[in-house]
């Protein structure tokens, strides 16, 4: 059986999925990086090599993420491709007809925009974090909460307390305030929950028309509070896939797919040693860094340079 | 302009490099932190020069004829320079209509101050005035010509010393050309044409570069697939002018590149290649 592979290699967490010849995932894998996404993708493989059958044979492998052009050399990938892309086309494989994806992680969110199975448009938070998993985390902490405790407490809540939102900082003080004057915790975290969702609305969705069907993904869509807050202003469903962290490598297997460009994967690649190297250039005052990879001390490849200068010898 | 008024009169010319890291850090420490990051590099340019020339030229320019003005630091950057760097013997021009600084004057007082005859000071000017619109007439028609390419065209709408830096905006047009894709320049159209264009999106914006970028926007609407802002943070009149085109202008894909002193090149080529897949998407299915 022919089937495809893709790795979606985020600073957080690194995500692998096998599918079949009909965008079906047959095996999966989601870690966390932690700094090191050569070693974070062994790992992923070896998982995904023990949930396979055996007559499987991967014929195509597409990467994403922000490490994908990393491991795109060292996987010889066929497709690497952004994430917003990636994204999209692992989510129209699953709801076909989505018009909008609204993806909350751990530091960064967007919302992309389809028509017709095309983006039409998309935005990312910019400098600022504000509302995002971390910022949950670190009000989950203050208020002596588990991470995954504040979406059930939140859906107790009847009356959210209002929270100033705008700025992490503002709401935290906002948040102290609103405790030390009484109100109840669990409204305390659906003000949180109403909070991110509005802060997300307000920078990154600005003005942008969200129509349904409506997906939510990223770490946050896990938080059953914020899913139920999204509902509410929006005035319609938003969907949770239990794939959702999937959807970026899912999309990039879906590309590998449909490239067509077939190769056979080895997965005895683990065994193989790959080094990387970074090494300012030094030969202008723009000192760019530059990357070098190597498979078992022969260079694969190198990227960084602005110019001539720089190319690797 | 400058360059040619100068040669003309017999002067030589000495102008910095490129921009690369080590002057825009020399900038950095050379500026207060508020500062745009333009600014900024702006300061480790005049530093660069600082000893290698007999004087700096710095012009002001603040506001030209129906009051449309320039930003902040186009009035300020003359007076910051000369505090910051006191030991730098500077030379300027102030264009100021309000206060009867026309252009010409501005030359005028220059040429004087080098100690240039008066009629060798005026054909200097004519001249220097010709060899602009020559070169401006030139990149137009290039521009024009480009129209008729089957590549994706992308309209970039940025001032023009931050597209054509080399470290600030270069690195966003080789990315894009190396997609595949024509770049356009929205400071390229003649400035007064353009400027006349952009009251169809706004009657009382001020800033006369804005202006002239916003007019191009009008003046390529239906010629583009695509429209990428890129501004230095942090931007004032870009701050409010792209928000309001953001607003008004609906039927064209856009996206917006803030890039500051610290920037990294991963977050720009994300953003730059879904922004390429959209527009390739787009005209795929137009078809």
């Amino acid at each position: 059986m022919q089937a495809y592979l893709g790795i979606d290699i985020g600073s957080i967490s690194t995500k692998g999925v096998v599918i079949d010849a009909d965008a079906q995932i047959i095996a999966h894998s989601y870690l966390w990086t932690e700094g090191d996404p050569i070693g974070a993708v062994k790992r992923v493989l070896a998982e995904l090599k023990g949930q396979l059958p055996p007559a499987v044979d991967v014929v195509s492998v597409g990467t994403t993420g922000s490490a994908r052009k990393l491991i795109g050399t060292v996987l010889g990938a066929q497709v690497v491709k952004n994430e917003i892309t990636a994204h999209a086309v692992g989510t129209m494989s699953r709801v076909p007809d989505v018009r909008t994806i609204l993806e909350i992680g751990g530091q960064d969110s967007k919302i992309i925009l389809l028509n017709n199975g095309i983006v039409t448009d998309y935005a990312m938070n910019t400098i600022c974090a504000a509302g995002t998993g971390s910022f949950l985390m670190s009000q989950a902490k203050r208020l002596g909460l588990a991470i995954d405790e504040l979406g059930e407490m939140a859906l107790k809540s009847q009356n959210p307390t209002r929270i100033a939102a705008r700025c992490t900082v503002f709401a935290e003080s906002d948040l102290v305030h609103k405790a030390q004057i009484g109100h109840k915790k669990e409204d305390i975290v659906a003000g949180i929950c109403n909070a991110v969702v509005n802060n997300y609305l307000n920078n990154v969705g600005k003005g942008k028309k969200i129509a349904a069907p409506t997906v939510f993904q990223g770490g946050v869509s896990k938080n059953v509070g914020v899913v139920r807050a999204f509902s509410q202003v929006l005035g319609h469903e938003v969907y949770v896939d239990d794939f959702g962290h999937l959807m970026g490598c899912l999309g990039v297997a879906v590309l590998a797919k449909t490239k067509g460009n077939t190769k056979s994967f080895d997965f005895n690649i683990q065994e193989v040693s790959f080094v990387t190297k970074g090494k300012e250039c030094e030969k202008c005052p723009n000192n760019c860094e530059i990357i070098y990879v190597y498979r078992n001390d022969d260079l694969l490849d190198s990227w960084g340079n602005r110019c001539e200068r720089g190319v690797a010898s | 302009m400058w360059r040619s008024f100068f040669e003309e009169l017999g002067l030589n010319v000495v102008v910095s490099p490129n921009t690369n890291k080590a002057i825009l850090d020399a900038g950095i420490n050379a500026s207060i932190d508020e500062s745009c990051t333009s600014a900024k590099v702006y300061m480790g340019h005049v530093e660069w020069l600082i000893g290698k020339c007999d004087y700096i030229f710095v012009p002001r320019i603040a506001i030209y004829e129906n009051g449309d003005a320039t930003c902040t630091k186009f009035y300020g950057i003359y007076d910051i320079v000369r505090a910051t760097f006191p030991q730098a013997k500077l030379i300027h021009i102030n264009i100021d209509y309000e206060d009867g600084q026309t252009e010409w004057n501005a030359y005028k007082k220059l040429g004087d101050e080098l100690g240039a005859k008066p009629a060798a000071v005026k054909q200097a000017y004519k001249n220097a005035a010709a060899a602009l619109k020559n070169y401006e007439l030139e990149l137009q028609a290039a521009q024009h010509a480009l129209l008729q390419s089957p590549k994706l065209k992308v309209l970039i709408v940025a001032h023009p010393y931050n597209i054509y830096d080399a470290l600030i905006g270069e690195p966003i047009v080789r990315a894009l050309e190396s997609l595949n894709a024509a770049v356009l320049y929205a400071d390229i159209p003649d400035i007064a044409h353009m400027c006349e264009k952009s009251k169809t999106i706004s009657r009382t914006m001020y800033w006369r570069y804005n202006k002239h970028l916003t007019g191009s926007i009008v003046h390529y609407s239906d010629k583009i697939d695509g429209i990428i802002f890129m501004t230095t943070f942090p931007c004032g009149p870009d701050s409010l002018a792209i928000e309001l085109i953001q607003r008004k202008v609906k039927d064209i894909p856009m996206t917006n590149l803030v890039i500051d002193s610290n920037f990294g090149e991963a977050g720009l080529h994300t953003r730059i290649e879904s922004f390429i897949d959209i527009l390739e998407a787009k005209k795929e299915t137009s078809k």
